[in-house]
């Protein structure tokens, strides 16, 4: 283990943090109103009873607040990734990408800007930065109009005490080929609350693989928000991977809002936590747009990973098309739950959505709850969802064939997962896909 | 040495049923040697295909199958086909998503000997894919080399096994199989049944490739078609869980001109099968 000299100063999750938290960041006014207000909204918003109705089959038995304390210090950005310690550095060096921006325990450690990104006016940097440089950008777009303040008790909690996480503005008609690269780490024992806000104007495309990873194996909290906007004919790539530590709490609200024509390819994995719930949402606010929706999650152990999403159409002529895929271990359980909302607007939506749950443990367990909520007349509409075992017949044939029971099912497993594998559009990003269910396969 | 295959006296009944499928089987299948067994549908052809491969649905309650004089009956399949025996499957499964040259690369690596080189991985679990396989240049090289040969077209490879292939298409491809991992004793379950004219002759021609190669051959069939394309040393009529005759290709011949009817006014109407 190696010892290093930490510059953070912890603080408790309370009321009185709010306000030295703004004040060691040096936050201008309307930032620090807006964590108060938020506070406000935390301590209105009653804990979930577990009678409601997201939250029947995810309980927070365990969770108390307390336990995590927030860490925050100076910025100490290198832009050397050499001067990263080893397991942020491979986490760097996993994607080939434009820019990227390392951040640990809310403390930026590194920044690979390219300077010709910066010259066609692309702005990538840490949410402190922005709101210093900014301003106008954060004013307009941070939890306004896409995820609300008080959506849940968790996104008051995340912007009341928000640290970290990455602000990205691709103006009109730039094309970035390679992805921005975020990666989020976290240590034992802190309260994370990493954002990650996308702006991609019209006509602008742009590809974000987002990255979250433990320091070490303690307890964590994680509550973050991802802001997603497409601009009219913008193309958009968003790739979350959360592989935290099987000790952590997971939160996360995210949201994408698409203009006309705007095309989204969001693809999320669920690998680590002790318990995670996610809530997505697509919103096809303008006619023409198409968002793909990709989930996979493969927990294991006692692991618990709920995902909720939301296919809302409020225009004519857009498609979604969602498929979560989900293989399940030992005694771990995992829940989806979606629907699809059509507004009376929507008309000729074209919307799918299909969950598949893989059980390889008898004492394992999957909830899958597809929805619909039609309220056009000429659209089309379907989803589905499965929760399977191992077919025999495909194991008797792999083995007949010399594979063993393990590589068999190594290698089902893995099939099972290829269906969303194969849509991945960035290779790194698909290399570490694979490497991970490899790894959990192992477990 | 010659490698065979010994069926004593073999009694199997299918587990959820009870039911007493095969009713003594003795048969003796050796390298070089091509045997067609040939019967009606229903009189439990493929549960001898299933029982010698070792598939759980199926329980030997009475006799043995000795591979070169070792019992394989406590055997997984894997373990069978490792030791040389290879089962063409009348309906080959499509595993989705899994590749057929990723499959194949696993499945020829065992047979050879690669993945018990060392242990594969930090826990030491044996076999792990990726690690310890035949060379991935060996391989592609040798497995075009075979998909020419055996008429099956190089796309296949990257392909997801039997997905979306024709019934002709998976036959070849599981005569590929049979020729990338060498076994001692194939035993081909109606590897003819529902190919056309040309299919047919694909197949057989890999067969008589295979069988110039020191492969033993059991041909389960329910026609006599095949054999006007792979001519067998030996015919034997299975009826009603047990063969009832055996010969040359002079039984094949007999069969085809008096029919199966012949064979069920002479043992009778069996009790309906229907695994």
């Amino acid at each position: 283990m190696t010892t290093q000299v930490l510059t953070k100063s912890e603080i408790g999750l309370n009321g009185d943090a709010v306000a030295t938290l703004s004040q060691q960041k040096q936050e201008p006014t309307w930032f620090t109103d807006l964590r108060h207000r938020a506070w406000r909204f935390f301590e209105e918003i009653p804990w979930p009873t577990g009678n409601e109705e997201e939250w029947r089959r995810t309980r927070l038995t365990g969770l108390d607040i307390a336990d995590y304390k927030l860490a925050s210090g100076t910025p100490e950005a290198s832009s050397d990734a050499a001067d990263l310690v080893p397991y942020l550095r491979d986490e760097l060096d996993s994607i080939n990408a434009a820019a990227a921006l390392v951040t640990e325990d809310g403390t930026v450690r590194y920044r690979g800007v390219d300077a010709g990104l910066a010259a066609k006016g692309v702005i990538f940097t840490d949410l402190d930065t922005a709101i210093r440089q900014h301003p106008e950008l954060i004013q307009t777009y941070f939890m306004t109009n896409n995820v609300a303040v008080d959506a849940n008790k968790f996104t008051a909690l995340h912007a009341a005490f928000v640290t970290g996480g990455a602000v990205l503005y691709v103006p009109r008609n730039v094309q970035v080929e390679l992805p921005f690269h975020g990666v989020t780490a976290v240590s034992g024992g802190v309260a994370d609350f990493a954002h990650t806000l996308i702006i991609a104007e019209e006509n602008s495309q742009v590809t974000y693989v987002d990255d979250l990873i433990s320091q070490d194996s303690n307890a964590t909290f994680h509550s973050g928000v991802v802001e997603i906007f497409a601009g009219p004919g913008a193309v958009v790539r968003y790739m979350h991977g959360q592989d935290w530590n099987t000790n952590t709490w997971h939160f996360s609200t995210q949201q994408a809002q698409m203009l006309r024509d705007a095309q989204l390819t969001w693809i999320l994995s669920s690998w680590g936590s002790r318990l995670s719930k996610i809530n997505l949402e697509m919103q096809l606010l303008e006619r023409g747009g198409h968002g793909e929706l990709l989930g996979l999650y493969f927990p294991s152990g006692r692991q618990h990973i709920d995902h909720h999403t939301m296919q809302n159409h409020f225009a004519d002529n857009c498609t979604s098309d969602l498929l979560f895929k989900g293989a399940l271990r030992d005694r771990a359980r995992s829940v989806y739950s979606g629907s699809i909302k059509v507004w009376p607007a929507a008309q000729k939506t074209d919307a799918y959505q299909k969950n598949n749950n893989l059980v390889l443990d008898r004492r394992a367990r999957a909830d899958s709850i597809p929805g619909l909520e039609i309220e056009a007349d000429d659209v089309r509409c379907t989803h589905g969802a499965t929760v399977s075992k191992i077919e025999p017949e495909y194991l008797f044939y792999l083995m007949a064939r010399s594979l063993t029971k393990f590589q068999a099912e190594q290698m089902i497993v893995t099939g099972f997962f290829e269906e969303v594998l194969n849509r991945v559009p960035v290779e790194g990003v698909r290399n570490k896909l694979e490497q991970v269910i490899a790894r959990k396969i192992h477990m | 040495m010659t490698s065979e295959l010994v069926i004593q006296n073999l009694h199997v009944t299918v587990n959820d049923g009870e039911k007493e499928v095969l009713k003594g089987v003795n048969l003796t299948i050796r390298q070089d040697e091509i045997h067609a067994l040939m019967g009606p549908n229903g009189s439990g052809k493929s549960t001898l295909a299933y029982a010698i491969m070792g598939h759980p649905h199926y329980t030997v309650t009475e006799g043995d199958i000795l591979l070169d004089g070792e019992s394989v009956l406590e055997m997984e399949p894997n373990e069978r086909a490792r030791k040389g025996l290879f089962l063409a499957f009348q309906y080959p499964v499509a595993v989705p998503g899994v590749s057929m040259a990723n499959f194949l690369r696993t499945a020829v690596s065992n047979v050879r000997g690669y993945t018990d080189q060392q242990p594969t991985s930090e826990d030491g679990r044996p076999g792990v894919i990726g690690s310890n396989l035949m060379p991935m240049r060996d391989f592609r090289r040798e497995l075009l080399d075979k998909m020419d040969e055996y008429h099956v077209d190089r796309d296949f490879a990257k392909r997801y096994l039997n997905e979306g292939f024709s019934g002709g298409e998976k036959k070849r491809v599981e005569i590929l199989q049979m020729a990338m991992l060498q076994p001692k004793i194939a035993i081909m379950d109606e590897t003819d049944s529902g190919l056309d004219i040309d299919a047919l002759r694909v197949v057989s021609d890999g067969v008589n490739k295979l069988a110039g190669t020191g492969l033993g051959i059991l041909l389960i069939t329910h026609y006599q078609r095949i054999l006007e394309y792979v001519k067998p040393d030996y015919v034997h009529v299975f009826y009603n869980g047990r063969i009832v005759r055996s010969g040359g290709a002079e039984v094949a011949h007999e069969l085809e001109a008096r029919g199966y009817q012949s064979v069920r006014e002479e043992f009778g109407e069996p009790e309906l099968v229907t695994a």
